[in-house]
């Protein structure tokens, strides 16, 4: 990486150089379409490319600002998509060889509100096998490596989505996250990753997992990158059941100021000092990140929470069940065609009873009320997104455990679906304010790469104006 | 019902009427132990006056937020 290199502009910025026509989206394109070329065959972040068709988007989007007709923050700007959002015309296929040559007639909504604003599309993304089957060896894609170190996992399910923004090999990816699969590889990747409120983007055109707590979002080096997104693909669509009809405010103004006098910020420290104890640079790290905080004038105080065993149990038997009633059919059909890890976690949905199910909904409404409780007086809720660095590829459990889950992230999802939360968005920034995956010096492999991060004060106040204000509704 | 989790798991099994594929009895079985401790934690316990009938209710109503 150099300081020149187009691949590591930040959306924001990449945007403001095309507006300025310094920067062209054909030149972009095909930076972006080389270091794919030269580094994917490791990182296996992409499931396929489309260089053509990014070309002639480019071309055109090109054309566009040449003529004085320019979309917006997202035009000419190249992105990727998780390969569970639907590209009509190009092959959707889940990471299975269940959707092997799936061609979908029609875009995700999420998908054509992204083109309408200009987005240049480079590729799909690798995903676990239908965002849940875990990092796999025995799918037809290989698993996506952490471009921080290749030799480790960059989290999932939104596995490729991480991998492929700190690699530079696009410049924001869209993920899904059901249970943190936004927040946990963009940990361990070094990124920003935003879960919007529940129904503030829709889902349909994107393959489910679990109809209550499936979110769409993006993977983007800053926050601010963030909210240039979700003002692209928020909003309400009778196409998505759980949408939400409620006016989008203008997410990038909020992000104007550094100040954050005002803002009250609730720690809660029993999640990652009792009940699942974050080791030790994790821990550091984020105690770092709340003294930046509070020298910036926010307010903070601890909190208590319901214990993180009882959300993850919640949200565990909600998400199997609803993904075992998706999956059923083919899982006894063609139980022969999912990787063992999709079909091992889908199948054990089967054990859910429907006195089982109900009582987890109604848990997670106390889940919902408690957690509202506990934030009265409070504008956000502060927790590192994971309790341990990324492991070697491979080597992350076949079963997330009640009690030590990879990440935190589930209190959000959990307490945040349906109609009661206040907002349920949760965002996970990288380094030093996130507790991410590992150091963000040295262990540069050969293929790994990264933006410098010595915007601490600015992540810090994009971490909480993201929580506080970008993501309120 | 049978008595402990193992014998559990194969009664449901059969029950549910699950063909499971080669090495997929060990894994489920553990998957079974994690399921059953979250159906424990999540508990029966509830008073009847917090029957959350508008759980069910099929959409967001932003407009009772904030």
């Amino acid at each position: 990486m150099t300081a020149s290199d187009p691949c590591f502009l930040s959306v924001a910025e990449a945007a403001a150089l095309i507006a300025a026509k310094r920067l062209s989206p054909v030149e972009l394109v095909r930076a972006y379409l080389a270091r794919i070329e030269r580094l994917d065959g490791t990182l296996h972040a992409y499931v396929r490319v489309l260089p053509d068709e990014a070309l002639a988007a480019a071309h055109a989007a090109e054309a566009e600002t040449a003529a004085g007709r320019h979309r917006g923050p997202l035009h000419g700007i190249p992105i990727g998509l998780k390969d569970i959002y639907d590209t009509a015309g190009v092959a959707t296929e889940g990471g299975s060889k269940l959707c092997l040559g799936r061609i979908p007639p029609a875009d995700a909504t999420t998908t054509r509100l992204l083109k309408q604003a200009g987005v240049i599309l480079l590729g799909k993304l690798t995903t676990w096998e239908f965002a849940i089957g875990g990092t796999a060896f025995d799918t037809p894609f290989p698993p996506a490596r952490n471009p921080w170190n290749t030799e480790r996992d960059p989290a999932g399910s939104s596995s490729g989505s991480g991998a492929a923004v700190a690699a530079g090999l696009c410049a924001m990816a869209m993920g899904s996250d059901t249970g943190g699969s936004i927040r946990w590889p963009a940990a361990w990747c070094g990124l920003a990753g935003l879960k919007p409120t529940y129904g503030r983007v829709s889902r349909a055109g994107i393959m489910p997992l679990s109809f209550s707590l499936d979110h769409a979002g993006p993977l983007t080096w800053t926050v601010e990158d963030a909210a240039i997104v979700l003002q692209a693909i928020a909003g309400h669509d009778p196409g998505d059941p759980g949408s939400a009809d409620r006016t989008v405010p203008d997410y990038r103004a909020a992000l104007a100021s550094a100040d954050l006098k005002g803002v009250r910020l609730g720690i809660a420290r029993g999640m990652f000092e009792r009940d699942c104890p974050a080791s030790g640079a994790m821990g550091a790290a984020f105690d770092a990140a709340v003294e930046v905080l509070r020298r910036l004038g926010a307010s903070i105080a601890e909190i208590e929470l319901p214990p993180l065993a009882l959300y993850n149990a919640t949200a565990s038997l909600i998400t199997r069940s609803e993904g075992f009633a998706i999956h059923e059919k083919t899982l006894r059909e063609r139980p022969q065609d999912y990787g063992a890890l999709a079909r091992d976690r889908l199948t054990i949905g089967a054990y859910v009873r429907a006195s089982d199910m109900v009582q987890a909904m109604r848990r997670r409404l106390m889940l919902i009320e408690a957690t509202e409780a506990a934030m009265a007086g409070f504008d956000a809720i502060l927790l590192p997104t994971c309790p341990d660095p990324a492991p070697v590829l491979g080597e992350l459990g076949p079963y997330f455990d009640n009690r030590r889950p990879c990440h935190y992230a589930t209190v959000s999802t959990t307490a945040g679906c349906r109609c009661r939360c206040r907002s349920s968005a949760a965002i996970s920034t990288r380094r030093r304010y996130c507790a991410s995956a590992m150091p963000t010096s040295g262990r540069h492999s050969g293929a790994s790469a990264g933006r410098s991060c010595e915007e601490g004060a600015y992540s810090a106040v994009t971490l909480v104006k993201s929580w506080y204000q970008l993501c309120a509704g | 019902m049978a008595d402990n989790i193992e014998d559990r798991f194969a009664v449901e099994t059969e029950l549910l009427g699950l063909k499971l594929l080669p090495g997929q009895e060990a894994n489920l079985r553990a998957a079974y132990g994690v399921l059953r401790e979250a159906v424990a934690l999540v508990g029966t316990d509830y008073p009847f006056e917090a029957e959350p009938a508008h759980v069910f209710a099929p959409a967001p109503d932003w407009a009772s937020r904030r």
